[in-house]
């Protein structure tokens, strides 16, 4: 699992190792992948959200 | 250490461009409001941000052109990624957006608090002029380009401030804090006074919020910035900021003007004062379309002058000043002009040029028609 959400956030950062792509499209399941990203996208949106609420103050 | 040399001589002459640039108006000006300061050195800032940018990426890449050029024996190493550069190069840039986001974030907060203002002018745009109106103190008028057309002809020599001066500015108090609520009658027009830091779009059936505090009495010029019709280019905006007594009084005296002009309504006018108010209106408002002497432009701009529906039919011609005409160039004035201006107009288009009707349209009866 902890190895999913270290590929999602490479891939919101843009750059991901050839080494640990290579593993993720070996072993990895699509879904767990769509899933963690959808998951993560919102977690991010609530941060985005949290640090404009917290500068508007 | 050559290239080195190069390039830090070529940094000091851009420094010393800078000063150059803003003599010359190359730049965007520091303006007179303390708002309009911040975005100007928050707009350096950028831009030095930029230029070091440059320099470190054009330095690097021609520096690396030089000195490991193929005559010298160099030779490419063929690899495919690198993820150490590849996540300095996202950070990099990362960090250098939130750098400059902040200070910037920080700025349009405080452009757009409108709160707190002592004066409010409504700016409505209309192809081809800008109207304002003091909300709450009863004056309003329309500010119309002064630049004669045989300037723009090009059969008179230009004055100094060829197409930026217009019959009345937009006078305006210092040290007080003034808000603008910008609309438009027709079509999309954008208000810009450079040294005020102001560009905003006025926007048919919106009302946009702006805010000026003004700290150097002055005349201020600027022009529409959003391309507006065939005479965009001659609606210009002149802004004269004056010292908070002196424009109290020039306020109070247009209170009293406005109020006269009100009572004017009720009283029957003289022909030739009414040819003499609409000879002024026709010239500020009607002559950049229908020409100086009524002849239009056909066909866009019927001619005025021996046209025989205007001559015969008085209450048609008045419905035509006051309503517009759809689906053509004419606007309705009934907003814009007062109905004192819109009689007299009348009655001069219907008396000069050999039309010769004779009519006197009287203020009382456009007020009439307008209030109904």
């Amino acid at each position: 699992m902890w190895s999913v959400i270290k590929s999602v956030l490479a891939a919101f950062f843009g750059v991901q190792k050839e080494r640990q792509r290579r593993a993720d499209f070996e072993t990895g399941r699509p879904v767990v992948f769509i899933a963690v990203g959808v998951v993560m996208t919102l977690v991010l949106i609530g941060l985005v959200a949290l640090v404009a609420t917290l500068a508007a103050r | 250490m050559r290239t080195l040399l190069v390039w830090v001589a070529g940094c000091w002459t851009l420094a010393g461009l800078s000063p150059l640039a803003l003599a010359n108006g190359w730049n965007m000006p520091v303006g007179v409001t303390d708002l309009s300061r911040e975005i100007y050195s928050l707009h350096m800032t950028i831009f030095w941000i930029c230029v070091a940018i440059g320099v470190v990426v054009f330095g690097v890449m021609f520096y690396s052109l030089f000195r490991f050029r193929r005559s010298r024996g160099a030779k490419a190493d063929n690899f495919h990624e690198n993820t150490t550069v590849e996540v300095l190069w996202t950070a990099i840039p990362l960090l250098i957006l939130v750098g400059m986001a902040v200070p910037a974030t920080a700025t349009l907060v405080k452009m757009y608090d409108a709160s707190d203002a002592e004066l409010d002018v409504m700016i409505t745009g209309q192809q081809w002029r800008w109207r304002y109106e003091y909300l709450g103190e009863d004056v309003a008028f329309t500010s119309n380009m002064s630049t004669p057309r045989a300037q723009i002809r090009g059969e008179e020599a230009r004055g100094e401030h060829y197409l930026l001066e217009v019959d009345e500015p937009l006078v305006l108090p210092t040290n007080r804090k003034v808000r603008f609520l910008m609309t438009a009658d027709d079509v999309i027009h954008s208000w810009w006074v450079p040294d005020l830091a102001v560009k905003q779009d006025t926007i048919p059936g919106f009302i946009n919020e702006n805010w000026v505090n003004i700290d150097e009495p002055g005349i201020y010029r600027g022009q529409c910035a959003e391309l507006c019709g065939m005479d965009h280019g001659f609606m210009p905006i002149v802004v004269h900021a004056m010292e908070g007594e002196e424009f109290d009084e020039w306020l109070a005296e247009r209170k009293e003007a406005a109020a006269e002009e009100a009572l004017g309504v009720d009283r029957d006018w003289e022909l030739d004062e009414l040819m003499e108010r609409g000879e002024a209106v026709y010239g500020s408002i009607c002559a950049s379309c229908h020409q100086a002497e009524g002849q239009g432009a056909p066909p866009a701009f019927p001619s005025l002058a021996g046209n025989e529906r205007l001559i015969e039919d008085v209450e048609w011609h008045v419905q035509t000043i006051v309503n517009g005409v759809s689906g053509t160039a004419m606007p309705a004035f009934r907003s814009t002009l007062n109905p004192v201006e819109i009689a007299a107009v009348a009655t001069f288009t219907r008396n000069a040029w050999g039309n010769d009707t004779g009519d006197a349209v009287q203020p009382s009866e456009i007020a009439e028609q307008l209030a109904q």
